[in-house]
C-alpha cells in the first residue's frame, strides 16, 4: 500500500514540476492532501488488556469503557493535538480552551512524539483518578512546569493562569479584568514560594499544598470520577 | 454534545486537576451519583428484528425516546426486552445515530415514513449529517409542494384573503397578473403599449417618401410629427401612471426605487419629459436628439412580461467573471497583435495602419473572423502576422465561448437551487444553534432557577424538542459540576450575554450612588440583585480590615458567592437527592455561611448597608 502511494506521488510531482518551473509557485493543496493521507494510514493498537491492567490501577471494565470511548472519537488509535483540542473544547462552549488543552496534551504526551496513544491516556488518567494525593500533586506540578525543568517560574504560571481564564470566555460575572490572571499568579506565588526566590520547586509545591486544606479536599474530588 | 464526547467526560473532569492548586476558592462538593449507570446490553425488538446495544450508547441522547425513561413504556417483562412496533429498516438508521452521532437519510426510503419515525423516536431532523441533509430537504420540499398542489387543485384558486388592504392587493395584482382579470387586463395593455411605443420609435426613422419641396427623403417622424408626438404622449402617460401606481403599492418604496425595473421605467420615460421642459433651442436640440436613444430602453420593460429575459439578465450578471476573463484575454491579444501589425506595416507607404489604436480595429475585425477588408496589410511581414492573428483569433474566441455556454446552463440550474439551499441553511443552522445553546444555557438555567422542575421546563422549552428531558441528568450533573469547579478556580462566574451587559453597565453607574432601593427590591433574577450589591460593597472602604486589597476582594467575593450560591448547591444536591434529602444537606452547608460571616466582621457595623446584609442572610436561610 505504501509503495503504491509513493509511486503515485512521484508521478504527480513530475507533472507538477513543469508548472512549478513556470512561475515558481506550487500547489499547496496537493501537498496537504498527501500529508493527510499519510496520517490516516497510521493505525495504533494498544497493548493487551492485562498489561494495561498491570500498569494502571483501573479495573478491566473501566479500561474497556475508556477504550471504547477513546476509539470512537479517534479510530486511528492515537490522538493528535488538534483532535484533542476539539474534544476538550466541546466541554467549554463559552470560552477558548485551546491553550489549556495544549498544556494538557503536553502533560499527557510523555514520550513527546506529538500524539497521545491510549496507553499514555490511560496512564495519565490512572495517576489523576487512582493515584495517591502525592501522585496527583506531582502530576499537577508536571502540568504547570511547561519546560519540565523542575521548577515553576512566574511566566509559566502566568501562561497557565491565562489559559484557565480563557476558558471562562467573555461573558463572566464579574467582568474579566485584564490583570486578573496576574493577580492570581501573585497570590499563588505568595502562598507557594517559601524561600521567595521567584520559582516554585516541587518540594515547595507539595509542602504548601499539603498545608492547604482546600487543596487537599479538592484533590479528593477525583476519587469517584469513574 | 457529540456522542463520543460524552465518553470523554471522565477525562475532562480529570483534567480539572490543573485548576485545583491554583483555585482561590474551595471546590463545590462532587455530585452524588446515586444511580451508577449499569453496564449492559439492551435488547430492542423492532417488529421482530432484534437489535442489541450498550445501555450507555442509548443514554448519550437523554432527550430522545430511547435515551430517556420513556422507553420503559415499551418494556416487555416476559422477554426482558424493549418492543417497538415500527419499521426495522428505518430503525437501523436511528440506532446508528446513537452509535456514531450522525444521522443519515436513506435515499430509497419514503420521506414521510422517515419523518414519522424520527418524530416517534424524538429526534429532530436538523441533525441529519451534511452528507444527506440536502437530499432530505429536497425530498421533503418536493413532498410538501406536491401535497400543497393537490390541495390547491381541490380548493380551486380562490385564495383571496379578505382582509388585504387596497395597497397590498394592488401590489399583488402587479406582481402576479394571473390573480385577477383586472390585473390581467392591465398587464396586456401595458405590454401592448410597450410594443406600440417601440414600433413607433423604429418607424419614425424610416424614410417616407419625398415631400414636394424637398430633394431628399424625409423620415416618417418628420412627416407625421404630430401623430407620432401624440402616440408618444399616450404611451408615456400610460407608463407614468403605471410607475406611479407601482410606487404607491410597493411594500418597501425604497427597495422598489432601487430595483432595476424601476430604473428602466424611469429611464424610459425621462426623455419625453426632458424634451417637454427643454425649449426649441438649436444648441440643446442636438443633445435632445441623443436623449431619444434612451427611449429604446422601453424594450427592457418587456422583462416584466417575460421570465426568460429576466433569467438571461441574471445569468449574465452571474457570469460576469467569465465574461470579464474573455474580455481581458481578448484585450491582451488585441494589443499584442495591433502593436505587431503597426510595426510590421510601418515600412509600407500609404498604409492604413497609422497608429496602434488604428490597428486595433484591424485586429478586432480579423480575430473575430469578420474581415471587412477596409484595412489590409501590404508588406509580407504584415501578411504573415495577419494570418497568425486570424488563426489565433479563432482559438481565442472559440475556446472560452463553450465554457461560457456551459457556465450559463450550469448557473441557470444552480441559481434555481442556490436560492433554496441558502434559505434552508439559515433556518437549519439557527435551529441547531438553538439546540446547542440549550446545552450551554442549561448550566445557566440551573444556576438561575435552582429547581429541578423549572430547569426541566426551561430546557425543554428552549430546545424546542418534542419530548421533555426526563430525570437522567448524570452526565449533565457531572458536566455542571465541572463548570462549577472552573468558576471556583477563577472566582468568576459564567453568565449569559444580557447579564454581562447589565452588570457592566451597573459597574459604571452604581459606583457613586448608594441607593438601596435597587438591592432591596425583590428581583426574580437573584443574580442581578446580588450584582448590584457587590458593586456597592466594592465601592466602600473597609477601614478596619488589615488584609491586602487583593485578598479583600477575593474574600468579599468569596462571602458573596457563598451566600448567593447557597440556593444553588441546595438545588444541585436536591437534584440528586430527588427532594428527599434537602434537610440534612442544610446542615452540611453552615461551614460556608459561617466562614462568610466571620470574614466580614466590619461591614455590618460601618456600612449603612449592614442591615441589608443581615436581611440578605435572613432571606437566604428562609429558603
Amino acid at each position: 500500500m505504501n509503495r503504491i502511494v509513493e509511486m503515485k506521488a512521484k508521478n504527480r510531482d513530475q507533472s507538477l514540476s513543469d508548472s512549478r518551473d513556470l512561475d515558481g509557485s506550487y500547489d499547496q493543496l496537493t501537498d496537504s492532501i498527501e500529508d493527510d493521507f499519510e496520517l490516516s494510514t497510521v493505525c495504533h493498537r494498544p497493548e493487551g488488556l492485562e498489561k494495561l491492567q498491570e500498569q494502571t490501577k483501573f479495573t478491566k471494565k473501566e479500561l474497556q469503557v475508556l477504550y471504547r470511548g477513546f476509539k470512537n472519537e479517534c479510530p486511528s488509535g492515537v490522538v493528535n493535538e488538534d483532535t484533542f483540542k476539539i474534544i476538550y473544547s466541546q466541554f467549554f462552549p463559552q470560552g477558548d480552551s485551546s491553550t489549556y488543552a495544549h498544556f494538557l496534551f503536553e502533560a499527557f504526551d510523555t514520550n513527546k512524539n506529538g500524539s497521545v496513544s491510549f496507553e499514555d491516556f490511560v496512564i495519565g488518567l490512572s495517576i489523576i483518578l487512582r493515584g495517591t494525593i502525592n501522585d496527583r500533586l506531582n502530576w499537577a506540578f508536571n502540568l504547570y512546569d511547561l519546560n519540565k525543568d523542575g521548577c515553576i517560574t512566574k511566566e509559566e504560571m502566568l501562561d497557565i493562569m491565562k489559559s484557565i481564564y480563557d476558558m471562562m470566555g467573555k461573558y463572566t460575572y464579574p467582568c474579566m479584568q485584564e490583570d486578573a490572571p496576574r493577580e492570581h499568579v501573585e497570590n499563588f506565588f505568595q502562598k507557594m514560594d517559601r524561600n521567595n526566590d521567584g520559582v516554585v520547586t516541587i518540594d515547595e509545591f507539595i509542602e504548601s499544598c499539603q498545608k492547604d486544606e482546600n487543596i487537599m479536599q479538592s484533590m479528593q474530588l477525583f476519587d469517584n470520577v469513574i | 454534545m457529540a456522542a463520543g464526547v460524552a465518553a470523554w467526560l471522565p477525562f475532562a473532569r480529570a483534567a480539572a486537576i490543573g485548576w485545583m492548586p491554583v483555585a482561590s476558592a474551595p471546590m463545590p462538593p462532587p455530585p452524588h451519583d446515586k444511580r451508577r449507570s449499569q453496564e449492559g446490553f439492551i435488547i430492542l425488538n423492532v417488529s421482530g428484528t432484534k437489535f442489541q446495544t450498550w445501555r450507555n450508547t442509548l443514554e448519550r441522547y437523554p432527550d430522545t425516546l430511547l435515551g430517556s425513561t420513556e422507553r420503559d413504556f415499551f418494556y416487555h417483562e416476559e422477554t426482558n426486552e424493549y418492543f417497538f412496533d415500527r419499521d426495522p429498516d428505518i430503525f437501523r438508521h436511528i440506532l446508528n445515530f446513537y452509535r456514531t452521532g450522525k444521522l443519515h437519510y436513506p435515499r430509497h426510503e419514503c420521506i414521510s415514513a422517515y419523518d414519522e419515525e424520527l418524530a416517534f423516536f424524538g429526534i429532530i431532523p436538523e441533525i441529519i449529517g451534511d452528507c444527506c441533509y440536502e437530499e432530505y430537504k429536497d425530498r421533503r420540499r418536493e413532498n410538501t409542494e406536491r401535497i400543497q398542489d393537490d390541495e390547491d387543485n381541490e380548493n380551486g384558486k380562490e385564495m383571496t384573503p379578505p382582509d388585504m388592504t387596497m395597497r397590498q392587493s394592488m401590489w399583488r395584482a402587479f406582481e402576479n397578473p394571473h390573480t385577477s382579470t383586472m390585473a390581467l387586463v392591465f398587464y396586456y395593455v401595458t405590454g401592448f403599449f410597450i410594443a406600440v411605443s417601440v414600433m413607433a420609435n423604429v418607424v419614425e426613422t424610416v424614410p417616407c417618401g419625398t415631400s414636394f419641396n424637398r430633394v431628399k427623403d424625409v423620415s416618417c417622424g418628420e412627416r407625421y410629427a404630430l401623430a407620432f408626438f401624440c402616440l408618444d404622449t399616450a404611451c408615456v402617460m400610460i407608463f407614468t401612471v403605471e410607475y406611479l401606481l407601482r410606487l404607491i403599492a410597493a411594500p418597501s418604496r425604497y427597495k422598489f426605487v432601487k430595483s432595476v425595473m424601476s430604473i428602466i421605467d424611469v429611464v424610459a420615460i425621462m426623455p419625453y419629459y426632458i424634451g417637454l421642459v427643454m425649449t426649441d433651442n438649436e444648441d440643446v436640440s442636438g443633445a435632445f436628439v441623443t436623449l431619444r436613444v434612451f427611449r429604446v430602453f422601453r424594450i427592457f420593460k418587456f422583462s416584466r412580461h417575460s421570465a426568460g429575459l429576466r433569467i438571461l439578465g441574471y445569468t449574465l450578471k452571474s457570469c460576469a467573471s467569465e465574461l470579464g476573463f474573455l474580455l481581458f484575454s481578448l484585450t491582451m491579444a488585441i494589443i499584442i497583435f495591433a502593436t505587431v501589425m503597426f510595426y510590421a506595416e510601418k515600412g509600407s507607404n500609404s498604409s492604413k495602419f497609422t497608429s496602434i489604436p488604428a490597428a486595433f480595429w484591424y485586429t478586432i475585425v480579423t480575430m473575430t473572423t469578420l474581415g471587412y477588408g477596409d484595412m489590409v496589410p501590404k508588406t509580407i511581414v504584415g501578411k504573415i502576422f495577419g494570418s497568425i492573428c486570424s488563426l489565433s483569433g479563432v482559438l481565442v474566441i472559440a475556446l472560452p465561448v463553450p465554457v461560457i455556454v456551459s457556465n450559463f446552463s450550469r448557473i441557470y440550474h444552480q441559481s434555481q437551487r442556490a436560492e433554496k439551499r441558502r434559505a434552508q441553511k439559515k433556518t437549519r443552522l439557527s435551529r441547531i444553534r438553538a439546540a446547542k445553546s440549550g446545552g450551554a444555557n442549561a448550566y445557566l438555567q440551573y444556576k438561575r432557577n435552582g429547581l429541578l422542575a423549572d430547569a426541566e421546563e426551561e430546557a425543554s422549552k428552549e430546545a424546542g424538542k418534542a419530548l421533555v428531558c426526563k430525570v437522567n441528568p448524570t452526565f449533565e450533573t457531572q458536566h455542571h459540576h465541572l463548570l462549577h469547579c472552573l468558576e471556583k478556580t477563577t472566582n468568576h462566574e459564567f453568565v449569559d450575554e444580557q447579564t454581562y451587559e447589565t452588570s457592566c453597565m451597573e459597574v459604571s453607574m452604581v459606583k457613586p450612588s448608594t441607593s438601596r432601593s435597587s438591592s432591596v427590591s425583590s428581583s426574580p433574577h437573584g443574580l442581578t440583585s446580588c450584582c448590584s450589591r457587590r458593586n456597592k460593597r466594592k465601592s466602600f472602604n473597609v477601614p478596619n480590615s488589615n488584609m491586602t486589597s487583593g485578598r479583600r476582594g477575593s474574600v468579599q467575593e468569596l462571602s458573596t458567592i457563598q451566600i448567593r450560591e447557597r440556593p444553588l448547591t441546595n438545588s444541585r444536591s436536591s437534584l440528586n437527592a430527588k427532594f428527599q434529602e434537602t434537610m440534612p444537606l442544610n446542615s452540611e452547608q453552615p461551614p460556608y455561611i459561617t466562614a462568610a460571616i466571620i470574614s466580614m466582621p466590619t461591614p455590618p457595623v460601618t456600612t449603612p448597608e449592614g442591615g441589608d446584609f443581615q436581611s440578605n442572610i435572613v432571606r437566604v436561610s428562609a429558603l
